[in-house]
């Protein structure tokens, strides 16, 4: 505890100002890049409420906001899940030369990545404005579910990080895991209702994505409260997971360099 | 083959000066596992045997604060991995290295640069891993900038540069911001005759400091004659002879030439 600590003080620092000059390179390259992370959500989110509004007849309250909502969420999960399985090679110029614990490096990618997120989320607040969604004080529970997705996501991550330099095509296990995880998260449909009882409730009981997907959608679009003893279920769960994790690559990070 | 003349050089030495760097009988082991995989493990249904490879074995010596410690040796005998253990990359599998808390930095052929930022970044990121504040890095910018000599390219994104440009930054990054101990791997002879000139002049300069610590790596014996105080030979990660430059060195040159 005290040594993560000592050493989170020490590189919180560079993990911000390393998120920065990635968000930043990434404009540099092309001019209309940052357009890119509203342009990208929005096309997607075209094509599903073509798909599942008008050919499978899917209705929602909202639906463009509750897709776009979806999405926004979920492409800050799955970018990270991705990443991270290959971030320590991604790194190895870094890696190899100096030490860093090596959880700061998804630490500087859940800022990249969470700053994406955040972007697609202004779009989602011109959305609700557009579309005259009634705002209720209950939008400000967006903040502590935000928060438990990036700490879900940080504990997946690291043990991912882990697993990921010793098993070669641990990335194509991912990419099946997360597709199948797309499907039952209810991205661009009603996982509660739709998916028929039981299993539709015991999905967003389950499936942490699922939940957060649905109170976030509750909260700013149906004003409804979440469910606390879940929200704190939840919580407790990503705090063990990340927990566990950091000390996973304490553990055993001294033998990544030497694998890669 | 140490002889104790050498021995009683060095205990002379050691109880003058007060140490740097102690190295007490560090191993460091490879294993050298075929990469797992998922696939492999479901068609074949039983572990590869890892065997183990000691890279360095039971390597012990110090070097007292301000002294230079040349290491020879061949190709594979295990000196990067013995300046990699000092750098704190990887702990020693036994055995112990004291460095008295003095802050280390390895400059091998390239920093650990993030290839899509920019030099400029770069020697911002690079140097907040060495542990200086963003604060101590912006001060010397100007100077690194300056030394390396890159014009336009400073702004460029690092992936754009020649491998002299990379590598004079690399030096700069690390002749700069200065630490207690430097550990050189052999990168003196970086970029053009004019820049290798110029570093190797700021790289003597850098390390006939009389506090500044150093071990470097290094084919060229003119050199190491030159600098060191103190010469290690490494032998299939053994110690084969330490102690007095010209003696050692003369010792291996003979070796070598036998070798042939």
């Amino acid at each position: 505890m005290k040594r993560f600590l000592h050493d989170f003080k020490k590189y919180f620092q560079y993990s911000i100002v390393s998120a920065r000059s990635q968000l930043r390179s990434e404009v540099a390259n092309s001019y209309l890049n940052w357009l890119w992370w509203l342009l990208e959500p929005f096309f997607l989110m075209l094509i599903y409420a073509f798909m599942f509004g008008y050919v499978f007849k899917a209705k929602e309250e909202y639906f463009a906001i509750f897709i776009f909502i979806g999405i926004s969420m979920w492409s800050f999960f799955d970018r990270m899940i991705k990443g991270s399985v290959r971030i320590i090679k991604m790194n190895r110029a870094i890696v190899t030369k100096v030490y860093l614990p090596k959880y700061i490096l998804i630490l500087t990618k859940i800022w990249v990545n969470g700053f994406k997120m955040l972007v697609s989320f202004g779009m989602v607040a011109v959305m609700m404005v557009i579309w005259k969604v009634p705002v209720t004080w209950r939008i400000l529970y967006a903040l502590p579910i935000l928060a438990i997705l990036m700490l879900f996501t940080f504990g997946c991550s690291c043990w991912l990080l882990h697993y990921g330099v010793f098993v070669e095509d641990l990335s194509n296990v991912v990419n099946i895991v997360l597709r199948v995880a797309l499907y039952l998260t209810g991205i661009f449909y009603n996982v509660s209702t739709r998916i028929p009882a039981p299993y539709g409730k015991l999905m967003t009981k389950y499936n942490p994505m699922a939940f957060l997907l649905e109170s976030m959608r509750n909260v700013l679009l149906y004003g409804d409260t979440p469910r606390g003893t879940r929200i704190l279920v939840w919580l407790a769960v990503s705090l063990i997971l990340s927990w566990t994790g950091i000390q996973k690559i304490y553990r055993n990070e001294n033998s990544y360099v030497k694998a890669i | 083959m140490e002889t104790e003349k050498t021995i009683e050089y060095r205990q002379d030495k050691k109880d003058r000066a007060e140490m740097a760097i102690e190295v007490r009988d560090l191993c460091i082991r490879y294993r050298r596992r075929k990469p797992y995989s998922i696939k492999k493990h479901l068609l074949h249904f039983k572990y590869e045997k890892s065997n183990v490879f000691e890279a360095v074995k039971h390597v012990s010596f110090s070097v007292p604060r301000g002294n230079i410690l040349g290491i020879v040796g061949r190709n594979g005998s295990g000196k990067s991995t013995l300046l990699k253990a000092i750098a704190g990359l990887f702990s020693p599998d036994c055995g112990q290295i004291d460095l008295k808390g003095n802050t280390v930095s390895l400059l091998s052929i390239g920093v650990g640069f993030q290839k899509e930022l920019s030099g400029r970044e770069n020697i911002l990121l690079s140097g907040m891993l060495l542990g200086f504040s963003q604060k101590q890095i912006l001060e010397k910018m100007d100077k690194i900038i300056k030394f390396a000599d890159l014009g336009e390219f400073i702004n460029a994104p690092v992936r754009t540069y020649s491998s002299g440009m990379y590598s004079r930054l690399a030096f700069s990054i690390t002749a700069f911001l200065e630490t207690d101990i430097m550990l050189i791997d052999e990168v003196l002879s970086v970029g053009d005759t004019k820049f290798k000139k110029k570093s190797l002049n700021k790289m003597k300069r850098l390390i006939l400091d009389e506090n500044r610590t150093a071990l470097i790596v290094s084919h060229s014996s003119g050199m190491l004659e030159d600098l060191c105080d103190e010469v290690l030979w490494l032998d299939d990660g053994e110690i084969r002879m330490y102690g007095e430059t010209r003696e050692v060195l003369e010792a291996y040159e003979e070796n070598e030439a036998c070798g042939i």
